[in-house]
Formats: structure tokens, sequence, C-alpha cells
């Protein structure tokens, strides 16, 4: 009975620090990017503007919800809560921190601890590209179109790459669940030091399947409106937004827990606050880069995913499985 | 058994929402439902890496290739247009169809596996026993498939082989 209080419990509490993950991410973006671009950024609302994403909900839950009239009602409704579910449930297996103590009960700060997590969270972060492909098609609109087929075209692309460059920390931890990966980097050290070109390759294409400056192909708003989502608006619009920044925050958590020790560090301040910090210095990372770069041509997009990004991993993974296995 | 029945009708609606569907996005996503019936089907008979690989394979790639030219065919196609004549060809599918699910069936009763009797393996479905079932006892089947897949990989590659000077009768089709 404890167990499923316990597990409800922690369920309402990882929807709301993903949530508030959210609402933080964006306004922290919206003022990074001002000072980046020497401007203020949205500053009005409550001290330092902390309140702007209370003002942006209400906005968006009170905009009205159009349709197209040559829409398919169904999938253009379907497509934006397929999105969210998707990047909702990919958090369901990262361990936020080690194991608590409370109330007599070993409590692990993950949904769930199953033995492929890794697995898992790709497979949810798969079925992400539907709510984006759906989304585009349902919207009957040439641009949408346009944008769901880059996408799908490029996550597919990427997400190969992406598999690759994890192997590597799956063969050298020998196990896919998520939690054993961080304790094998107590023992080993940080896996990013002798993983450094995989954990380059993730962390680009981990910009590519989220959607991201410089890969935000199917968004670009020079050539193609705002690509998927140009039809949408009010709280729809809002649940591809959301599922957008709760996608980066996954990958900054995954990147976190798979190169850079999880929730590991010196023991000052309680693991969960370290696997806060890691995600933070990540998500920063992410803002940084978008403010930097400009967006890719799209034929060089796929060619840099194909002839360079999957030959390099697929060559240290190789590398990676001979050194693992004491071939070399 | 609930489950088995719950996940059961799901597998099959979404397998008749494929082949009754009038739209073919509507099909695909007909078809992305089964998969993922299937796969929670896997998980209950502990074949966890297979039900991964079920969704990360089909429902992650396959099908969002299948939409990918699905979407891109059906574009702004009316509705209205007159079905294709199939002649009684839906008719033998099903009668086939019928009647191979029956056979398998009956073969599934007649002749079980022996895990059936011997009980599955600890390891069974995890990475690791469905590893040394792959690189062990099954790797000419491995060999096979992979061998398989390289052939179509060849054949997409000839296929698109860039045209050769002399074979190219109309001007400006370099630039293509």
């Amino acid at each position: 009975m404890i167990q499923i209080i316990l597990l409800i419990v922690k369920v309402i509490l990882l929807l709301l620090i993903l949530m508030g993950g959210f609402a933080y991410t964006m306004l922290a973006e919206r003022r990074f990017l001002g000072f980046f671009q020497l401007r203020l950024g949205p500053n009005r609302v409550g001290p330092m503007g902390l309140f702007q994403p209370l003002a942006d909900a209400v906005k968006m839950m009170l905009k009205e919800d159009l349709m197209p009239l040559r829409a398919d009602p169904v999938v253009y409704r379907l497509a934006p809560v397929f999105s969210l579910l998707a990047a909702l449930s990919v958090d369901a297996v990262i361990p936020f921190g080690a194991p608590i103590h409370i109330f007599g009960q070993t409590v692990n700060l993950d949904i769930a601890n199953p033995g492929i997590g890794l697995l898992i969270a790709f497979a949810f972060s798969s079925l992400g590209i539907y709510g984006i492909v759906l989304g585009g098609w349902a919207s009957q609109n040439k641009y949408s179109l346009l944008g769901g087929i880059r996408a799908s075209a490029q996550m597919i692309s990427y997400e190969l790459a992406m598999g690759l460059s994890v192997l590597g920390v799956l063969m050298m931890a020998g196990t896919a669940n998520l939690e054993n990966i961080v304790l094998a980097q107590r023992a080993q050290g940080w896996f990013f030091l002798p993983q450094i070109i995989p954990f380059l390759i993730y962390f680009t294409t981990a910009i590519a399947e989220t959607n991201r400056t410089p890969f935000d192909l199917p968004e670009a708003e020079s050539e193609l409106v705002a690509g998927y989502h140009t039809e949408y608006s009010g709280i729809r619009f809002a649940m591809f937004v959301m599922a957008e920044y709760i996608n980066m925050i996954t990958v900054s958590g995954l990147a976190v827990t798979l190169f850079f020790g999880g929730w590991l560090g010196p023991s000052f301040l309680p693991p969960i606050i370290w696997f806060f910090i890691k995600i933070a210095i990540v998500l920063f990372v992410f803002i940084w880069i978008r403010a930097t770069f400009p967006r890719f041509r799209y034929d060089k997009l796929m060619s840099f995913g194909w002839k360079v990004l999957l030959p390099i991993s697929f060559i240290y993974f190789l590398g990676t499985a001979a050194f693992v296995s004491g071939i070399l | 058994m609930i489950p088995f029945i719950i996940l059961a009708v799901i597998a099959i609606a979404g397998a008749l929402g494929v082949i009754l569907g009038r739209q073919p996005v509507h099909s695909a996503l007909a078809l992305v439902g089964n998969i993922l019936a299937l796969a929670v089907l896997y998980l209950l008979l502990s074949a966890e890496f297979l039900a991964v690989a079920q969704v990360i394979v089909y429902a992650g790639a396959i099908m969002v290739l299948f939409l990918f030219v699905v979407t891109l065919l059906t574009a702004g196609k009316e509705e209205g247009e007159p079905p294709e004549e199939l002649g009684g060809q839906r008719w033998w599918a099903g009668i086939f169809a019928v009647g191979v699910g029956v056979v398998l069936a009956i073969l599934a009763v007649t002749h079980p596996g022996s895990a059936v009797n011997t009980g599955i393996p600890s390891n069974f479905g995890t990475i690791d026993g469905l590893g040394h079932l792959l690189w062990g006892s099954d790797f000419l089947y491995l060999m096979a498939v992979a061998i398989m897949l390289l052939t179509a990989a060849v054949g997409v590659l000839v296929l698109n082989r860039p045209m050769k000077k002399s074979r190219v009768s109309r001007p400006g089709r370099e630039e293509a």
C-alpha cells in the first residue's frame, strides 16, 4: 500500500519538476538570449521577470483554440498530446538521485528502475516524432507538412548516430540499467573522459533530436513560417512547446546520467542537487549554442548526420568494443 | 489474463483499423497502435528486450518512414476518389489470412516449444539472454538475416547509382 502511495507521490513530484523546469528553462532561455543579444529580455512581470511563466500560462490557456477547416480533426487534436506524452514518459526511468531513506522505506528517486532503462528511454523518445509528423500532416498546410517531413527525416537520421554513441557507455558499464550506469561511474570515473567523442556526438544529435538551433529546420521561420506548429494556437501550441523543452531537459538528464556521473558529486550537497546543477549547466550550453550558431542548410544537415556523425560514432563504438573485450 | 485480453483487443482493433481505414495516415496510426500493443504483450511474456526493440525499430523507425512517404503522397488528396479495382482479392486475402491463422494456432497447440515443459531460463528476454542466443546457437540465422539486409542496402545503392555520362540522353540531367 505504502509503495503505491509513494509511487503516486513520485509521479506527481516528477510532473511538477518537469513542468516547473519547462517554465523556468524557457524564462532562462529568453533572459539569456536577451543578454547574449545586448538587450534585457522579459523582466517586467514580478522581480527580474520571475513570474513571466505564470503570465504566459494564463495567456496560453485563455487563447482561442483554432483548427483549420480542412484539417483532420482527430489527428490534429491527437498530435500535441502524443508529443507531450512521449516527452514526459522518458523521464520515468531517469534516476534523479541516490536512493533515500524516509519512514523506514528505501525510496529510489525514479519512477521505474528496469534492467533496460536506457533502451526504454530511447524507445519513448523515438515515439516523440509522431507528434511532430502528425501535427504537420493534419494541419493540411504545405509549410506544416514540409516541417513534419523534415522533422521525420532529420530525427530518424540523427537517432542512429545517437544510439551508437551511447553504446560505448553501455559496454563500459556492462549494463543498460541507468542507476547501475551511474554507480559504474563511481568506480571507473565519469565516462565523458574515455568517451569524449561519443559524448560530443551525443550532444550534437541531442540538439538535432530536440529540433533546436542550429538543427531547427522543421520550424525554420525564414522558410516554413513555423513548420509543423504553424496552425496551432492556445493550449495545443503550448503543448508542443512544453514537449520541446521537456525533451531538452530529458536529453540533458540522459547526458548527465550517461557521461557526467548522474547524481554523483562531493558530499557537501545532496545528490539530487548535484543532478540538477549538472542538468542546468547542460541546459545553459543548449541556450548558448542557440544564441551562437546559424541554422544549417537542409542538405548539409543530412550529409553531416549520415557521412560524419554516423561513421565516427560507429568507429568509436568498434574501438570501445575491442577495448572492453580485451582485444586491444 | 485480464491484461492479455485488453491488449489483444487493442491489437486486433489496430489491425482492423489498418485495413478498414479510409485515410492512409489513419491506417498507419492504427498499425502503430497494433505494434505498441504487441510490445506490451512481449513484456507480459517477460521478453523485455524484444518489447523495447519492437518499439524502437518498428514504431520508432519503420513506421515513421512509412508516415514520411504516406504524408507526402496523400497531402491535399480529395476524399471522394474512386477506390481502386482489386477484383475478388479482398475476399481471397481474408480467407488466406484466416486459414494461415488457424494452421498456426493448431501447430502451436500440437507442437508446443520445449520451454513450455522445461520453463524459461532465468535470463530469458534480457539483453544478456538474447545476446547469448543470437551470438551463440542462433549465430547462423543472425548472419543470414544480416546478409539479406545487406543485399537490400546494396540494391538501393545500385538503383540510385549516378548515371554514366554516355547513357544520359537528356541534357541537364547532371544537375538533377
